[in-house]
């Protein structure tokens, strides 16, 4: 394309924002609005995503022992554990140390504990790891038969939680996201009509001369692929402001979820929902002019 | 004639979509240089004919070559390069309002990519044809009548066409002004560019002694190389 062309079409595109102002504000604040849902969604999938795999790589079971069992017991148990298929390492870990860990994951809300008088309601536990992941719910079963064993805890109902839940977030997230991406087509493709109708003759006289179907179009598609871009640029802003203030939140309240780091998540993210927008823009522009472009 | 032929029409027939035949087995051959005035009363057909030279309406049936190109058969992607060997012009100029005479006229070179160092100068130049020099920083709406025609007649011809094509130029225009029109156009044709008029005015094809074709009910009556009206008006 050539320069003076590229310029022209430029020039076109800022006249028709500034005739279709009101239209053009409008669009921008549909595409931010839907982006910005667009973007939560997302940022939620992924991170649910990420906590699932985290759990999935945790191979260990923690083997919780009744209360009555004694130190001598606990080393039988030890040994029988140890002869379970798939078992690479057991560990101890006493009640007291247990609440140490405990206090330490709280953070900041351990005066939580104060309400229970320095009693400590955690028993005494194993922590056993496992060489294969594939063997966690049988080495699971085994365990909680041996005598003094409570029960044996892995990640595993946490994990169908996980699923259930990301499942949801993905079938509500992508419904959602459907009818927002119609909602933005309709309001661009409009704005961009009104533009199409504002230059009629200027089309007509176009034709009349030569101009080629694409030399039309581009500054319409243009004028879309803007409003995608402005509203797409709001909806990254904010995203990324939420991001981090919720980061934080959860960082101070709940420091061992392990959410994606904001750095390069929050540029991937950015990335994604402003070219979403652009290309949602020139999508919508493209519908609008198809009918006035009849030969 | 060993001249070129620009226009071909052979049996071309124009039905529209409701049914009404505009124009009915046509067969014409303009050639370089030719002066061609089209007459005939009103819904004749000659708008219908006008149109299909440069695909705005296309040919129900029959062959018609404008320029050597195939307009029947040519792919829509070909239909801008076809009109950028022609000049059109209409009874109510469609100037744009908000553009100046110099913009109305480089806007023409503009869309179709024409390069950058040639439009000053073609665009003086067409505007000395026209005389209009004087006026290229004006709006259409501070123009007469005739002087927005002329800014059309600019525009049509910045480009350079083989075929300028008028449909009912001076339409609008009082006789005198008229005659400034067709000056242009003589000079125009003068220097090698086709001409195809159609026109209800009696006064200018009897005074020209040029070409006319007049077309009946959608049929040409008459082809004369050097003809009159040819109608009581
Ligand atoms: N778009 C159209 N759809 C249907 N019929 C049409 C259309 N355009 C023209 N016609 C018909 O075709 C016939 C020829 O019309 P055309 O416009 O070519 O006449 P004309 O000779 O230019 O008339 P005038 O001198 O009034 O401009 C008329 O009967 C008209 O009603
Ligand atoms: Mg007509």
């Amino acid at each position: 394309m050539k320069v003076r062309t590229i310029e022209y079409y430029i020039r076109e595109v800022f006249i028709s924002l500034r005739r279709n102002n009101w239209m053009s504000v409008a669009s921008i604040g549909t595409v931010a609005v839907s982006l910005f849902i667009f973007g939560m969604f997302l940022m939620m999938v992924m991170n649910m995503n990420k906590l699932a795999e985290n759990m999935e790589s945790q191979v260990q079971i923690n083997v919780y022992l009744l209360d009555k069992v004694d130190r001598e017991q606990a080393r039988d148990i030890e040994k029988d554990l140890k002869e379970i298929e798939g078992v690479e390492s057991v560990g101890f870990v006493t009640k007291d140390e247990a609440m140490e860990r405990f206090k330490d994951r709280l953070g900041d809300q351990k005066t939580l504990l104060d309400a229970l008088d320095e009693t400590n309601p955690l028993p005494d536990s194993f922590e056993v790891t496992v060489t294969n992941p594939d063997l966690v719910k049988t080495a699971a079963e085994k365990m909680e038969k041996l005598d003094g064993v409570e029960c044996a805890k892995y990640g595993q109902d946490v994990m169908e939680h996980l699923f259930e839940i990301t499942r949801l977030l993905r079938i509500f997230g992508f419904t959602l996201m459907l009818v927002l991406a119609f909602a933005t087509l309709f309001i661009i493709s409009n704005t961009i009509r009104l533009t199409v109708f504002a230059r009629r003759k200027e089309i007509a006289i176009m034709k009349y001369v030569g101009a080629t179907d694409w030399f039309i179009r581009w500054p319409f598609v243009m004028e879309g692929m803007v409003l995608g871009l402005f509203g797409s640029i709001i909806a990254a802003m904010v995203l990324r402001t939420a991001y981090t203030a919720m980061a934080e939140k959860v960082y101070d309240t709940l420091a061992f979820f392990p959410l994606i780091p904001e750095q390069p998540f929050l540029t991937y993210i950015t990335i994604v929902v402003v070219i979403s927008g652009m290309v949602v823009g020139a999508i919508g522009s493209a519908v609008s002019i198809k009918k006035f472009l009849k030969v | 004639m060993g001249l070129k032929l620009m226009i071909h029409m052979k049996n071309v027939t124009k039905v529209y979509e409701n049914g009404a035949v505009a124009l009915n087995n046509i067969n014409v051959d303009i050639r370089k240089g030719e002066f061609v005035f089209l007459v005939g009363s009103s819904g004749a057909g000659k708008s219908t004919f006008i149109k299909m030279l440069f695909r705005e309406v296309l040919p129900t049936s029959g062959i018609l070559t404008v320029n050597g190109r195939d307009v029947i058969r040519m792919a829509n992607k070909e239909v801008p390069y076809l009109r950028r060997s022609l000049g059109v012009i209409f009874q109510d100029y469609r100037l744009l309002p908000e553009k100046t005479v110099y913009e109305n006229i480089s806007f023409a070179m503009q869309v179709i990519e024409a390069p950058r160092r040639l439009m000053q100068r073609s665009v003086n130049s067409v505007l000395d044809i026209v005389g209009l020099r004087d006026k290229y920083k004006c709006f259409p709406h501070q123009l007469s009548g005739g002087e927005q025609q002329r800014v059309a007649i600019a525009r049509a011809i910045v480009n350079n066409p083989s075929i300028v094509i008028a449909d009912e130029p001076t339409g609008n225009l009082d006789p005198e002004t008229s005659w400034g029109i067709m000056d242009i156009f003589q000079r125009i044709n003068a220097a090698g560019t086709t001409i195809v008029m159609a026109t209800h005015d009696k006064t200018i094809v009897d005074a020209m002694q040029r070409r006319v074709i007049a077309i009946e009910d959608g049929q040409i009556v008459r082809d004369e190389a050097q003809g009159g009206y040819g109608y009581e008006s």
